[in-house]
C-alpha cells in the first residue's frame, strides 16, 4: 500500500474546515466563494487527504460542455467506445469532484449538475441511456469568485439552491504571514512586510487593478525573497507585474513596494 | 530605483497617488503644492512640497491620506474649523495620530514611528478628537503633518457628491493657491461672512444652479416657438459655458464660427440642407484635436462585469461544425464515409466528430460621446449627465475591450460649421490604460454639436480604421443639440440624412440617452425606436445594451449583403 502523502498546508481561517466536512457526511454539494487565489483549491485539496477520498479536479472554460464534463464516443477501428468524463468517473468511484471557476461554464452545461447536486444524486447519461447512481463518497464541489458581481447572478438561481455555501476571504495578517513563513520559507519579519503590502494593495479599490495582490501572489514574491532576491526586485515580479500591465499603475504599485519593503537585507 | 532627492517633475509626488489611494481607502491623487508650503488636501487630491526629501513627502501623504481614511476631514468636523487655524492645529495633532494608529496595521515602516501613542489613544473618533484639542494644551504637530485646510476642503466638497471625479475640480485647484494667503489673514474678519456651499467657485452653488435652470429652459424653449427663433446663436457664449460648472481654462480652446485658421486642415463633410433638398458640399470641417490632459483627474475603472454577458453574446452564436477531429458526437455521415474509404483501401479522413464552436469575434464599436454644454445639465441622479454619460462610455470601451472586439471612444462638440471637434479619447490602435481613462476624465462639456458631422466622421473612421466586417457606431447623447446654424428640423434632417449614408455602408448605428431629463423624442425619431433607449442610470445599461446592439447588427448585416 502506497504511503500516504502528507497533509496540503491548509490553515482554517474560520469554522470552513467543520462545515465542509458535515456537509460531505451528508452528501450535500458544497459552493466555495471567494477571491482568486485566496486558498479554495488548496482548502478542497486538504479536505479531500482528510476524507481520505480522490479528488477530480476540473477547470471550467466557456467552451466546457456537458460531453466534456459527462463523457463521448469515441471512434476506434470501426467501433464506437464510450469515453468517461471526469464527472462521470467521480460519480462511478465516489471521488470529491471539484469544478473550479465553475461560472465560467455555460449555463446549459451545469444543468447536468442538478440531479447531482440534489437528494437524487444521480447523473443522467443520455448518450448511453442510463442514469448512473453517485457511489457513496461522491462529493460535488464547485468553486467561484463573486469579485465578478454578475456572476452572483449568473449561476442560476436553481443551480445555487442545490449547494452550501462557505465563504471565503483573504485571511487575516496573523495567519497570512504564517501561510506565508510556510509555503515560502522566508523569515517572519519579511512575511510581515509582504502582508503589510498585500493588505494596503488590497484597499485600493478603482486603482485600475483587476483584481487585488492575492495571498497567492504574495507567496510567489516569499518564494523569490527565499531564493535569494532582493525583496523589492521579487515583489516587482511577483506582485506588480502580474496585476497589471498598465505602465502608470505599475509605476505606482513599484512607489508602494519601495515603501513597504526594505531594501536592505533584514537579519532573518 | 534611486528616488533622488532632487524629486524632478517625473518623480515628483504624483509617484505616490497609489499608496494614498491605498492608504485612503477611497481614489486619491497626490500633486506638488507650492514650494515650502506644508503638505495639505482639499479631499481629491494630496499637496505635498516637491522640494522635500522623499521621506518627509512620504509621511506628509500618509498622514494626510490617513486623515481621509479615518474620516477626520468630513464636513460636519471641518466646518468647525473654519477660520480658526490654531484649532485646527491642535486638532489635526490628536486626529493626525489617531488616523495613524487606526490603520496602524497598514503603515509601511518607515512612517510608523511618526506615531504619538500617548496622543492617539486620547480620542477614537474625529468628534472626539476636535473635543480634545478645544478643551487641552496640546504640542503643535510635526511638520511633516502639513496642514488642515478647511475652507478649501468644504469647498471641494459638495462637488465630490455632484461631480465626482470630472474635470469640474480644475478650476478649484486653481482657486485653492490664491486661498492660503487669505486664510491666516482673515482670522479676526468675522464681518467676512462666506458661505462656502454657495460660492461660485465651488460651483455647485446658488449661481451655478440658476444658470443650470437657465440652461434647461433654453432647451424646452424650442418646444413651442418658432424654428429657429431659439437657436443658441444669439445666446451669450459665457450662458453656456457657465452652466457647465467650468471656467473655459480647462476646455479645449474655443474657436469662432470662421476661425478657419486652427492647426491642421481638418476634414471637410457634405452637410444635408432640409430646406433645399440637397447637399451643401464640404460643409463642416472636423478637426481631430487631442483632449485637454490634466493630472490628478483619477477615473476610476468601471465595473463592466454586468455589461460583459450581454455583450460577449454578440455575434458569436455556437455553430454545430461538421466534420470536426474532435467532438461531442460521431458525424454519422462523415463515419460512414471514413468507413467505406478505409474498406476501399484509401486512408480515411478522421475527421468525423460534429463539435459546436464558437465564430471569432469580429466587431468593431465607435463610441461618439457628446460633451456638448447641454450635458453638463444636472441629471438625474444628482450627477450630472456629463458623468453619467461619461461612465457608460467607459463601461462599454473597456467591456467591449476587454472582450477582444475593436473599440474607439471619441468625444464631439462644435463651434459652427467650421469648427466641429473630435477628440479621440481612444483610437481603434490605442491601448486602453490609465492615459486613456486620464484623456476621458479630463472631458469638460462645452459649447454644441454637431451631430451631423459627428456621425458621418465616426463612420469614415470605422470605415478606415475598424478592419472588421461587422461595425457599429453608438453615440451617447441627451438630446439633439444646436449649433450656428444648425437649428432643430435641420439639424434631426441632416443627422438622419447621415446616419442613412453610415447604414448603407453597413454600419449598425444606434443611440443612448442616460440620465438626461430632457425630451429625448426627437433623438429617437432621427435614429428610429429600434435603435435608441433611454434610461436613467448607467447602471440598466447591460438591460437594454443586448437587443439593442442585435438589433443594429442585424439590419447592418442585411444592408451588407444587400449592397455587395
Amino acid at each position: 500500500m502506497p504511503v500516504k502523502p502528507p497533509r496540503p498546508y491548509y490553515v482554517p481561517v474560520a469554522n470552513e474546515e467543520q462545515v465542509f466536512k458535515a456537509a460531505y457526511r451528508q452528501g450535500l454539494s458544497v459552493a466555495l466563494k471567494g477571491p482568486t487565489g485566496c486558498g479554495k483549491t488548496r482548502f478542497v485539496e486538504a479536505m479531500a487527504h482528510d476524507l481520505d477520498r480522490q479528488l477530480v479536479t476540473v477547470s471550467c472554460h466557456d467552451d466546457l460542455t456537458t460531453a466534456d464534463l459527462v463523457g463521448r464516443f469515441l471512434l476506434r477501428g470501426g467501433d464506437t467506445e464510450w469515453v468517461d468524463g471526469p464527472l462521470t468517473r467521480a460519480v462511478r468511484d465516489g471521488a470529491i469532484c471539484y469544478l473550479d471557476e465553475v461560472v465560467e461554464a455555460r449555463q446549459d452545461t451545469t444543468v447536468v449538475l442538478h440531479p447531482l447536486a440534489d437528494h437524487r444524486r444521480q447523473l443522467p447519461i443520455e448518450r448511453l441511456g442510463v442514469t448512473l447512481d453517485a457511489a457513496p463518497g461522491f462529493c460535488l464541489v464547485v468553486s467561484y469568485n463573486p469579485g465578478y458581481q454578475s456572476v452572483l447572478k449568473d449561476l442560476k438561481d436553481s443551480t445555487r439552491q442545490r449547494m452550501v455555501a462557505i465563504d471565503f476571504g483573504f485571511p487575516t495578517p496573523e495567519v497570512e504571514e504564517k501561510i506565508l513563513v510556510n509555503e515560502a520559507g522566508i523569515g517572519h519579519e519579511r512575511a510581515a512586510e509582504l502582508v503589510r503590502l498585500g493588505q494596503a494593495i488590497r484597499r485600493l479599490e478603482t486603482g485600475g487593478l483587476r483584481e487585488v495582490a492575492s495571498t497567492r501572489v504574495l507567496i510567489a514574491a516569499g518564494q523569490l525573497i527565499a531564493e535569494g532576491l532582493n525583496p523589492r526586485d521579487a515583489a516587482r515580479a511577483a506582485i506588480a507585474g502580474p496585476l497589471t500591465d498598465d505602465s502608470t499603475v505599475t509605476r505606482g504599485l513599484v512607489e508602494m513596494i519601495d515603501v513597504y519593503l526594505a531594501d536592505e537585507a533584514i537579519t532573518d | 530605483m534611486e528616488t533622488g532627492s532632487a524629486a524632478v517633475d517625473d518623480d515628483g509626488p504624483q509617484r505616490l497617488g497609489l499608496l494614498a489611494s491605498a492608504l485612503a481607502g477611497r481614489t486619491v491623487a497626490v500633486a506638488s503644492g507650492d514650494r515650502g508650503e506644508p503638505a495639505w488636501t482639499d479631499g481629491i487630491t494630496v499637496f505635498v512640497d516637491a522640494g522635500e526629501c522623499p521621506l518627509r513627502q512620504l509621511e506628509s501623504v500618509t498622514v494626510q491620506a490617513s486623515l481621509l481614511a479615518g474620516g477626520g476631514l468630513e464636513p460636519d468636523v471641518v466646518r468647525k474649523l473654519v477660520r480658526r487655524p490654531a484649532l485646527a492645529k491642535r486638532y489635526l495633532a490628536v486626529e493626525g495620530h489617531r488616523a495613524l494608529a487606526a490603520i496602524e496595521e497598514l503603515l509601511p515602516y518607515p512612517v510608523r514611528p511618526l506615531i504619538d501613542l500617548d496622543l492617539a489613544t486620547r480620542a477614537d473618533s474625529p468628534a472626539m478628537s476636535l473635543a480634545v484639542a478645544g478643551g487641552q494644551k496640546i504640542a503643535d504637530p510635526p511638520p511633516s503633518f502639513g496642514v488642515i485646510k478647511a475652507r478649501n476642503l468644504l469647498a471641494s466638497h459638495p462637488s465630490a457628491q455632484q461631480s465626482d471625479m470630472g474635470g469640474t475640480h480644475d478650476p478649484r485647484r486653481k482657486s485653492a493657491k490664491e486661498l492660503p494667503e487669505l486664510e491666516d489673514a482673515d482670522v479676526g474678519a468675522e464681518s467676512d461672512v462666506m458661505d462656502p456651499f454657495s460660492s461660485p467657485v465651488g460651483g455647485g452653488g446658488a449661481a451655478g444652479n440658476l444658470l443650470q435652470r437657465l440652461m434647461s429652459r433654453v432647451r424646452q424653449l424650442s418646444g413651442g416657438g418658432s424654428p429657429g427663433a431659439d437657436t443658441p446663436t444669439h445666446r451669450s457664449h459665457s450662458g453656456i459655458r457657465g452652466a457647465g460648472m467650468v471656467t473655459s481654462t480647462s476646455a479645449p480652446p474655443s474657436e469662432i464660427d470662421d476661425a478657419g485658421d486652427s492647426e491642421g486642415k481638418g476634414r471637410k463633410y457634405p452637410e444635408w440642407d432640409v430646406h433645399r433638398m440637397r447637399y451643401r458640399h464640404d460643409w463642416c470641417t472636423v478637426h481631430e484635436i487631442d483632449p485637454p490632459q490634466q493630472h490628478g483627474h483619477p477615473f476610476g475603472r468601471p465595473d463592466v462585469h454586468a455589461l460583459r454577458r450581454p455583450l460577449t453574446r454578440l455575434g458569436i452564436g455556437l455553430d454545430r461544425c461538421h466534420r470536426q477531429t474532435q467532438g461531442d458526437d460521431i458525424d454519422i455521415d462523415a463515419a460512414v464515409e471514413a468507413q467505406v474509404e478505409m474498406l476501399a483501401g484509401s486512408a480515411p479522413d478522421e475527421a468525423v466528430y460534429l463539435d459546436s464552436l464558437r465564430r471569432r469575434r469580429d466587431l468593431a464599436v465607435l463610441v461618439l460621446l457628446d460633451v456638448s454644454g447641454s450635458s453638463s445639465e444636472a441629471g438625474t441622479f444628482g450627477q450630472t449627465v456629463h458623468e453619467q454619460q461619461r461612465a457608460a462610455a467607459a463601461a462599454l470601451t473597456v467591456a467591449l475591450h476587454e472582450l477582444g472586439d475593436r473599440v474607439a471612444l471619441y468625444a464631439y462638440q462644435s463651434q459652427g460649421r467650421s469648427a466641429v471637434h473630435m477628440m479621440p479619447v481612444k483610437r481603434f490602435d490605442d491601448s486602453l490604460d490609465a492615459l486613456a481613462m486620464q484623456r476621458l476624465g479630463s472631458l469638460t462639456p462645452g459649447a454644441y454639436s454637431r451631430l451631423g458631422a459627428a456621425i458621418r466622421h465616426g463612420a469614415s473612421v470605422i470605415t478606415e480604421k475598424a478592419g472588421t466586417s461587422r461595425r457599429l457606431l453608438v453615440v451617447l447623447s441627451d438630446g439633439l443639440a444646436y449649433d450656428h446654424g444648425y437649428e432643430r428640423d435641420y439639424g434631426a434632417a441632416d443627422a438622419r440624412r447621415a446616419l442613412g449614408e453610415a447604414r448603407r455602408q453597413g454600419i449598425g448605428c444606434l443611440c443612448l440617452t442616460i440620465g438626461a431629463g430632457t425630451d429625448t423624442g426627437e433623438l429617437r425619431r432621427v435614429f428610429g425606436s429600434a435603435a435608441h433607449a433611454s434610461i436613467p442610470k448607467p447602471r440598466q445599461l447591460p438591460d437594454v445594451i443586448g437587443p439593442l446592439f442585435r438589433a443594429a447588427l442585424r439590419s447592418a448585416d442585411l444592408r451588407r449583403k444587400v449592397s455587395q
